[in-house]
């Protein structure tokens, strides 16, 4: 009984580290910061410009209909203080994103902050910021 | 059996602390666990500064804290739809959607670095953000009398000791918010920021804003932390581009707010 209690407030506050760590500059009320997801699928377009580089991909989702999915990331010196060029995502690229998504269940995301992060078809993975 | 529960939940309330402690979000962090830093060098902020703070989430003070507005300046207030803090909303008319400058202080408490140059007469500090800088004249001269007012202000700075440099601004215009969270200020601001390096790696940041016009007493901020980048890590350019915004709201910003399309 104890034990089960340790362990659903190890699990909340676990859940309490994981949230609150993106923020846009903008404002993050669009997106839910209480859920991180991945979504895997085709880069179509990377655009790493100011103030907010985007990341665009086909995803399949569990009906195997392609969805295209819009991602919302970091600033490009942000970004490339951890590690990116314009380059590290080309259209085509096979690529896992961590993002929170936004509430109202469209397809399109947040990836910034301490979670978000992509896993290229290289198998490299890039954080949006530096660690 | 119940001291592993207590072990557990104090080990776990620990991890939360150290979390916390690492909040900070974007933009480079200081490490939790690292040798002790190098004292600071005389009279000497040069290098290239990173705010230690809640990302674009944050305001000049906690709503909590900020002193009673002026009819002039809730009336602004109630105008204003930030994109933070208790008044979040998708459908903000934060100046900085439309690529209007941060402006002063707004500008220190976001999460991209700016670097302290050091020049004969002033310091100077450069901002990632919108490529702007910043003159903090240090030849003797006093704030003008009259000055045009301006995103950034007019500053002097002066150093206290070998460790703490001060800073006083005024000549603002009043179009720029106080931080993410909203909150208007006036022509009339007047800033007091302390800038204590005390050690190497570490600035410790207080500002005050004196604003009778907007404010009924003086804001005075929650100390900050600013920690040095790593050589190698310069300022990058981070302009804000009309266009580009344009195209992030149309793509991005207003379908992420709107309903899913059945």
């Amino acid at each position: 009984m104890g034990s089960r209690l340790a362990r659903k407030i190890i699990l909340a506050m676990g859940l309490l580290v994981i949230c609150g760590s993106a923020h846009a500059h903008h404002g993050n009320s669009a997106y839910d910061e209480t859920r991180t997801i991945t979504i895997t699928g085709t880069a179509t377009e990377f655009d790493f410009v100011n103030p907010h580089t985007q990341i665009y991909l086909d995803v399949k989702d569990e009906k195997g209909q392609v969805v295209h999915w819009s991602v919302e990331c970091n600033s490009p010196g942000i970004m490339r203080r951890s590690g990116w060029t314009r380059n590290s995502v080309m259209p085509g690229d096979q690529i896992t994103v961590t993002l929170n998504p936004a509430k109202t269940g469209v397809p399109i995301g947040f990836s910034g902050g301490k979670t978000g992060k992509v896993v290229l078809s290289s198998g490299q993975t890039l954080a949006m910021s530096p660690k | 059996m119940r001291n592993r529960l207590m072990g557990l939940i104090m080990a776990s309330t620990t991890l939360v602390a150290l979390s916390l402690a690492a909040f900070p979000v974007a933009g480079r962090q200081a490490s939790a666990v690292k040798s002790t830093p190098a004292p600071a060098p005389k009279r000497d902020l040069s290098g290239v500064w990173q705010f230690q703070g809640g990302g674009g989430a944050e305001g000049l003070a906690p709503e909590k804290d900020m002193p009673p507005m002026t009819p002039w300046a809730k009336a602004r207030y109630d105008t204003e739809k930030p994109g933070y803090g208790s008044r979040a909303t998708t459908t903000g008319n934060d100046p900085i959607l439309r690529c209007d400058p941060m402006g002063f202080p707004r500008v220190i408490f976001i999460p991209t670095p700016y670097e302290f140059v050091s020049a004969p007469g002033r310091m100077l500090q450069f901002f990632e953000r919108e490529h702007e800088w910043r003159p903090i004249w240090t030849d003797g001269r006093s704030l003008p009398k009259d000055p045009d007012p301006t995103w950034y202000g007019y500053a002097i700075g002066h150093w206290e000791g070998d460790d703490t440099f001060v800073v006083e601004s005024a000549g603002f215009n009043d179009k720029s918010w106080l931080g993410a969270t909203g909150y208007p200020h006036s022509e009339d601001m007047h800033t007091t920021e302390r800038y204590q390096r005390v050690n190497h790696d570490t600035i410790l940041y207080n500002i005050t804003v004196d604003d009778p016009t907007a404010y009924t007493k003086p804001i005075v901020a929650p100390q900050r932390t600013m920690k040095l980048l790593a050589a190698g890590d310069e300022i990058d350019e981070l302009v804000c581009v009309s266009s580009d915004e344009e195209n992030f709201t149309k793509k991005i910003r207003e379908p992420a707010a709107s309903k899913p399309v059945k």
